[in-house]
């Protein structure tokens, strides 16, 4: 049902012209921007470095704001009333619409490679290619499952969308995807340690470059990632009971 | 000549409060205050782990550009908004000049824009200690002001694209993405391609922040007036542009019946 549901979402989400030239365009210039900022950096041996962090930084923007919006988007469309009729727990149902705004995620992973690939000629030539190939839909499913959490959280506030627009440089700053943890200011440490986006991108960085370890990061990711869900799933069935109980599952 | 500003102050006013009605207080500040100095204080970092610039680099010029947001936007929203609330047509069967009425709505977001760009600018120098001359605060406040509408006017030439073009949040969203990497605000411009830097030259913000770098490096105001009084050409090349296109787009719309059907 999560992966029927999964590549259900993921299609539709692909069909939008908006979604999908959003998440091309916009990390292809975050890419140039960093490409650009390495070479001025006299750091040109870190340009795929650069190229994997920006995609990874548009995949945190899919889930940010696919997730943080699934609800809402869906009551837009009318549909949310039917997915909450499902004989299923509410975060199954939930969780393939997540899953499926970190998937389309990728397609900025793929643009960026590409891109830099093709127009500055960065090798691809991964330290680890068979690491960087799991580590990759590893920290996927891993923020996919963070986005059921972002998800449930977001329903309950009435700001949600501030909080959305809010979060995507700081998680990019404090999870190292561009700038290393290492030269933020001490307190960002515990912080940058307890997000599943923080391992998710050094996983992936790890198999990209060679590092470091990629197993244990990617691990403590998808373990971070997997108490998201559970927490994820317990929220938001209590936000669809209160909702049931009090009318406003399509109002709130 | 007093109804022609009661149109563009009073008009732009009510405007902004209809069309820019999705704020509320927690979204102004998260999202127009609280954002900009996210994305300034990431680049800031990043730039000093490269060591591409100082930090007085990428505060002063991510603190101009923080105005992007809600010119480029709001002046988007000025024009595709009346669209999507199904009142466009009310504002162009008005008799009233079509000019003044969508010039004057880009003040309101002007101002936004200012009050962004002094926040964010205040918020960044305290954070991560950038001393600014005082003897530079008024001359440096007329650049931000400056910055913000000369984008303003940007914003709306691109809501004018959409009269024509359904998907013109889409121009919006890459265009914003595109002053971050072309106006020099981040990569300094000789370190861009020739292409790159000729670009960045034709869009607001890029004089703008050249001249508030120069004014917070206490150059003095004469040596800010070059890149300012370019800033003021490109606004003021782009308020034409935006009241050529409305113009065109109104005509073409009118001609082919497709006012609120694209």
């Amino acid at each position: 049902m999560i992966a029927v549901g999964a590549l259900l979402h993921a299609k539709q989400l692909s069909r939008s012209p908006f979604e999908i030239a959003t998440a091309l365009i916009i990390p292809v210039v975050q890419a140039t921007l960093a490409v650009y900022l390495f070479r001025a950096g006299g750091e040109p041996g870190r340009l795929l470095e650069a190229a994997v962090g920006a995609g990874l930084m548009g995949v945190w923007s899919s889930v940010l704001f696919g997730s943080g919006g699934a609800i809402q988007n869906q009551r837009w469309q009318g549909t949310l009333e039917m997915i909450m009729l499902a004989p299923r727990p509410p975060a199954l149902v939930v969780l393939p619409i997540t899953l499926a705004t970190a998937i389309t995620g990728t397609y900025a992973m793929v643009a960026t490679l590409a891109w830099g690939r093709l127009l500055y000629g960065i090798p691809l030539t991964f330290a680890d290619p068979v690491a960087f190939a799991v580590a990759v839909p590893g920290c996927i499913v891993g923020l996919g499952m963070f986005g059921l959490l972002l998800a449930s959280t977001f329903v309950l506030m009435r700001n949600a969308n501030a909080l959305t627009n809010t979060l995507e440089y700081p998680i990019w700053l404090v999870s190292g995807m561009l700038v290393p943890i290492t030269v933020l200011p001490g307190w960002t440490g515990p912080v940058a340690a307890v997000l599943p986006t923080t391992w998710g991108a050094r996983a992936v960085r790890e198999a990209a470059t060679g590092s470091g370890p990629v197993w244990p990061s990617l691990g403590i990711c998808l373990a971070i990632s997997l108490a998201c869900l559970v927490l994820g799933a317990l929220m938001m069935t209590h936000v669809e009971r209160r909702a049931r109980a009090a009318a406003t599952l399509a109002l709130a | 000549m007093t109804d022609l500003f009661r149109l563009v102050g009073t008009g732009g006013v009510i405007a902004y409060r209809a069309l820019f009605n999705w704020t509320t207080p927690a979204m102004f500040v998260g999202t127009l205050l609280v954002g900009p100095l996210f994305q300034l204080l990431f680049f800031a970092y990043l730039g000093r782990q490269l060591g591409v610039a100082d930090d007085r680099f990428y505060i002063v010029g991510n603190a101009v550009l923080a105005a992007t947001l809600a010119c480029v936007f709001g002046g988007t929203m000025a024009v595709s908004n009346e669209r999507r609330f199904g009142t466009l047509g009310h504002v162009l069967l008005s008799p009233r000049s079509r000019t003044a009425v969508f010039l004057g709505r880009v003040l309101p977001y002007a101002g936004n824009g200012l009050l962004i760009a002094v926040t964010t600018l205040t918020a960044a120098s305290f954070l991560l200690g950038l001393r600014v001359p005082v003897s530079a605060l008024p001359a440096l406040l007329l650049t931000l002001a400056v910055a913000a509408l000369s984008c303003g006017f940007f914003g709306l030439a691109l809501g004018a694209v959409g009269l024509r073009f359904r998907d013109v949040w889409l121009v919006s969203n890459v265009s914003v993405a595109l002053l971050l990497l072309l106006t020099g605000v981040n990569v300094p411009a000789a370190e861009l391609p020739a292409g790159m830097r000729v670009a960045g030259q034709l869009l607001p913000i890029t004089h703008g922040a050249e001249a508030a770098r120069r004014l917070v490096a206490g150059e003095g105001f004469g040596s800010a007036t070059g890149p300012l009084a370019a800033e003021v050409a490109v606004g003021l090349a782009y308020a034409v542009l935006a009241a050529a296109l409305l113009k065109i787009f109104e005509a073409e719309s009118r001609r082919r019946a497709s006012l609120d059907t694209l």
